[in-house]
């Protein structure tokens, strides 16, 4: 490689992208002119109308007994200075009054019709924003806030009435405590409890900004890599130039190279332009507050964010990378800008659902989340402004973001070498492209819709099954569940895929359920045995297994078999045994084949321990499920590998003896050697009666 | 002079067969063709030659094959140089040749010389020579004019001479076009006519693909004909007219592809009754 030709080429791609107006707009006009001004806008317009809704009045009817009625009243008409004046100010409407605004709504409306009215006039208030809120009840009965939840200022009413009958309330309570000849503080604040935040301001904001800066600086490099990205690749396929470039003495390394570190130049631009313009915007309104707040004493040390703010700054440069190789990966498949930026929709999603990561609850940055990208970076930014950042996860960030790059470049130049590519002959490899209404109805999926299945359920499983779990425990199980069988089926139906061909949904023979039977027995029992071997090698993930355990006796009978064992022996398999082996074995040799699948379902339960065992267990149902081409045998064996655990999980201390591996059983060698001869005798035995389902022929048309 | 040996190119292409007339339903395969099909040739200094053939020939292929653009399924394409160097790399090759087709478009937000001067970078040309070649070609082609414009704002034929100007920065040896005077107006196609002849006169090897016949038989001094990627007919416009007992090439072409056509139905029918046999 020439440096001086990548350095030629280098210069006249910038000259070119900063002389395109959309570049231009996309990375000068939205960041230094529009997002600030947004922004400013924004908090404006909350704080007029924050304002507008402290001075207004709002209009509610009480049907009260005298002494709540006299109380609610007292604490509506405090001076704002007083501590129990109420946030909002209220103000009290007649019966009377409520009727005569009811009769004047309908002259203007001209709406009351006979038989419509309704009954209740105070409802029909509420509704024809009479009223904001009403009351009734009395001390024995208890009383009622009646409010609309769907409007604004219905609430706000009613959370005026509420704080006046909680102040009330207190009142009514201390008169009774004083009444008893009891000393009020003694019963009704026996102790003092107070919080004492030892977080110094700077960390209470910078905790604020970790939170939401990674969302803004992965968007912003991305937005900056984006169109640079479609201009270089898809851009310079419809303008005619690619080929002018082809013609040059040049290699496809030093042309993609040259590509590659003018978008991410321009992309690192775009997200400094960016981030300064939202900070001065943010520090503006800052200023502003602190300014109109005399009284409050604000004051920060911003010298101590200069650390994160730099490591950000080097974080970010290495993130730009692995953006614009994606990028780049994703639009040289385009033929126009349009049809690039269809491409690009899935991997901004992506990208942006990544930057959501700080919001989740329970994602720290640890050694394995520092090797997921994107999320990594934004946990990496979260640390850094959280002045809680590990420099070694720092450095395995950085490392893992560069590896991805790499391997991104190493893809991109792969796809720079490819003429199918470069003379736009299209990405056939992905299906979904195409319009629907011009998709082959019972075609098969590519090499690509493989990646995009794969890649789409993982994610969601990743981000939003990582969400339900943590949100709705056992049961986000079967969300996740519920996704991954969701995902394969509803793409295959989109594409208009031969989904009998692909999920081989088709019935085996007899014989072949028995064979497959044999077959898990005999996989499980050797898969345990490969446990009992390898858990001292990896206790943490022997660990996650117990825990997992624990977490399984928290749910009904029922609902665990569902969720832990129905549900992924048909998800799962749809989605390895269906969407993955399928599409794989139109293309690839048997063996490589079942690898891949094996592998792919192993390495999907993201446990080093588990690999191995899940992986010769899911052997077991690729090679049923490929040579009988019927993915029920595979359900089967699934489902009963997973009841197994579940039972297990139920009863620990009957099923110990009869599966758990003694030590000294693999002291033993003639007990070893019998066990693993029948458990590799069931599996060929089992094997042997496997055999294809039979396609149903269509009749021979008579001639 | 520029040599194809053997040169072969495969593709793939999607073909859709009836597969179940009962259901109606359509199956599609991949089946692989050959868009250039072992053809060899050369083509020496100071010599032009047309390359014709129909739509869909073969000629764009193996007109890019040439140009290093993309290689070969098999074969190769060899350059000597003036000097007897025999060049093979694919890299070097491009160095001494100046291709130009309908399909190598400019940089737009570009001046004509600023794109000059960054492809004389590539080439690795100095900057005192790129700017002494730079004032040669503007002048030869009469572009001082439109020189620091954008070339987005030049006209049809304006860009056409700046399209020439690339092919002529690095002073190549070889210029292989692809139906360089396709859509163009009288004057930029005589432009482009004149401009292959100067070349001719300078001794540097001229290969372009035309569907203009009259053309091709005023400039050529051999013509290749190509139809289903294979070369059908060679000579000069004068032997290949003789031999087809035509008065012109446009009658000539004809003739032979007609009788490339009764030719591939007459295989057609052969292979049909073996196969019943």
């Amino acid at each position: 490689m020439r440096t001086a030709t990548v350095k030629a080429l280098y210069k006249r791609e910038l000259l070119d992208i900063f002389r395109d107006k959309k570049t231009v707009v996309m990375m000068v006009a939205l960041p230094i002119l529009l997002y600030p001004a947004l922004i400013i806008a924004m908090v404006l317009i909350i704080n007029a109308v924050t304002a507008s809704q402290a001075e207004k009045e709002y209009t509610v009817y009480m049907d009260l007994d005298q002494e709540a009625d006299t109380a609610i009243r007292g604490f509506a008409a405090l001076d704002e200075k007083d501590e129990d004046a109420l946030d909002y100010k209220l103000q009290f409407l007649s019966m009377d009054q409520v009727t005569e605004k009811l009769a004047e709504n309908d002259t203007e409306n001209e709406q009351a019709k006979d038989g419509e009215e309704e009954a209740d006039p105070l409802k029909r208030a509420l509704t024809d924003k009479v009223l904001n809120a009403y009351v009734t009840g009395n001390k024995e009965n208890g009383y009622e806030i009646h409010y609309l939840s769907a409007k604004t200022d219905s609430n706000i009413a009613k959370n005026a009435l509420k704080q006046a009958f909680d102040l009330y309330e207190e009142d009514l309570r201390e008169e009774t405590v004083k009444a008893a000849g009891l000393e009020v503080k003694a019963i009704l604040e026996p102790i003092d409890v107070s919080l004492q935040d030892i977080s110094s301001k700077e960390e209470s904001v910078g905790s604020q900004i970790g939170s939401l800066l990674p969302f803004f600086i992965i968007t912003s490099v991305l937005m900056g890599a984006l169109y640079p990205s479609i201009d270089v690749t898809a851009g310079e396929k419809e303008r005619g130039t690619l080929e002018t470039l082809l013609t040059l003495p040049i290699t496809n390394l030093e042309m993609l190279l040259s590509k590659f570190f003018a978008v991410a130049t321009i992309s690192c631009i775009s997200a400094f332009l960016n981030i300064f313009s939202m900070g001065g915007a943010m520090l503006f309104l800052v200023s502003g507050a602190i300014a109109s707040a005399e009284d409050l004493n604000v004051s920060l040390d911003y010298k101590v964010f200069l650390p994160g703010i730099g490591f950000t700054l080097i974080v970010m440069l290495f993130f730009a990378m692995l953006v614009t190789a994606v990028c780049m990966c994703t639009c040289i498949f385009a033929k126009s800008f349009k049809e690039a930026n269809n491409y690009a929709t899935p991997v901004m999603l992506v990208f942006m659902f990544g930057g959501y990561a700080t919001l989740l609850p329970n994602l720290e940055l640890t050694a394995k989340s520092a090797v997921l990208p994107i999320v990594n970076v934004a946990l990496m930014i979260k640390s850094l402004f959280g002045f809680s950042a590990d420099y070694g996860l720092f450095a395995m960030v950085l490392a893992s973001n560069m590896a991805y790059s790499l391997l991104a470049i190493l893809v991109l130049s792969r796809l720079y070498n490819s003429e199918a590519v470069l003379f736009s002959e299209g990405f056939t490899s992905v299906r979904l492209f195409a319009k629907r209404s011009e998709m082959k109805k019972g075609q098969m999926p590519g090499g690509g819709d493989v990646v995009i299945v794969m890649t789409s359920t993982i994610l969601l499983m990743l981000y939003l099954g990582t969400f339900a779990v943590a949100k709705l425990g056992f049961y986000g199980v079967a969300v996740q569940q519920a996704m991954i069988l969701l995902v394969p089926v509803l793409y295959a139906w989109y594409i208009k895929a031969d989904a009998k061909k692909l999920f081989s949904l088709r019935m085996p023979h007899p014989l072949s359920w028995i064979g497959a039977l044999l077959m898990v027995v005999g996989a499980f029992v050797l898969a345990m045995f490969l446990g009992a071997i390898l858990a001292p090698l990896f206790p943490e993930s022997a660990q996650n297994v117990n825990d997992l355990s624990e977490f399984l006796s928290t749910a009904g009978k029922i609902p665990t078999v569902l969720v832990i064992a129905l549900m992924p022996a048909a998800g799962e398999e749809l989605l390895f045994r269906g969407f993955f082996m399928g599409t794989l074995r139109e293309k690839a040799k048997p063996v490589t084949v079942i690898a891949l699948t094996a592998i792919f379902f192993a390495a999907y339960h993201m446990s080093l321990l588990r690999f191995f065992t899940v992986g010769v267990i899911g052997l077991s149902f690729t090679v049923a499920a490929y040579k009988s081409r019927s993915i029920f045998l595979s359900m089967l064996m699934h489902f009963c590998n997973n009841l197994t655990a579940v039972i297990t999980s139920w009863y620990p201390d009957k099923t110990e003896k009869l599966l758990d591996l003694d030590p000294k059983v693999l002291e033993s060698p003639l007990t070893l050697f019998a066990l693993l001869s029948a458990a590799l005798g069931a599996v060929v035995v089992g094997y042997l009666l496997v055999r294809p389902a039979e396609e149903k022929q269509a009749a021979e048309p008579v001639a | 002079m520029i040599k194809a040996e053997n040169l072969t190119k495969q593709f793939e292409r999607t073909v859709l067969s009836e597969e179940n007339p009962a259901k109606k339903k359509k199956k599609s395969k991949k089946e692989t063709f050959y868009a250039v099909d072992h053809v060899s040739f050369e083509v020496k200094d100071g010599e032009i030659v047309g390359l014709l053939g129909p739509n869909g020939a073969g000629k764009t292929t193996l007109l890019r094959m040439l140009g290093s653009l993309m290689g070969p399924t098999e074969g190769q394409v060899t350059i000597t140089d003036k000097e007897g160097n025999v060049i093979t790399d694919p890299v070097e090759q491009k160095r001494n040749i100046g291709y130009l087709s309908g399909n190598t478009k400019l940089y737009h937000r570009l001046s004509v010389r600023e794109m000059l001067s960054t492809l004389a970078e590539i080439y690795g040309i100095e900057k005192a020579e790129t700017e002494k070649r730079i004032r040669e070609i503007s002048e030869v082609l009469d572009m001082d004019a439109f020189l620091d414009n954008r070339i987005e704002r030049l006209s049809t034929g304006q860009t056409q001479r700046a399209s020439i100007a690339r092919t002529l920065i690095h002073q190549p040896e070889i210029y292989i076009f692809d139906e360089p005077t396709l859509g163009l107006d009288i004057l930029s196609a005589d432009a482009i006519v004149s401009f292959m002849k100067t070349r001719k006169e300078a001794g540097k090897t001229v290969l372009y693909s035309t569907h203009y016949l009259e053309e091709a038989q005023f400039l050529c001094d051999r013509i290749l004909m190509i139809e289903k990627g294979r070369i059908v007919c060679e000579g000069s416009p004068a032997e290949i007219m003789e031999r087809t007992k035509t008065e012109n090439l446009r009658e000539a072409f004809h003739v032979i592809m007609k009788h490339e056509d009764r030719k591939e139905e007459a295989e057609a029918n052969k292979s049909g009754e073996e196969s019943e046999e």
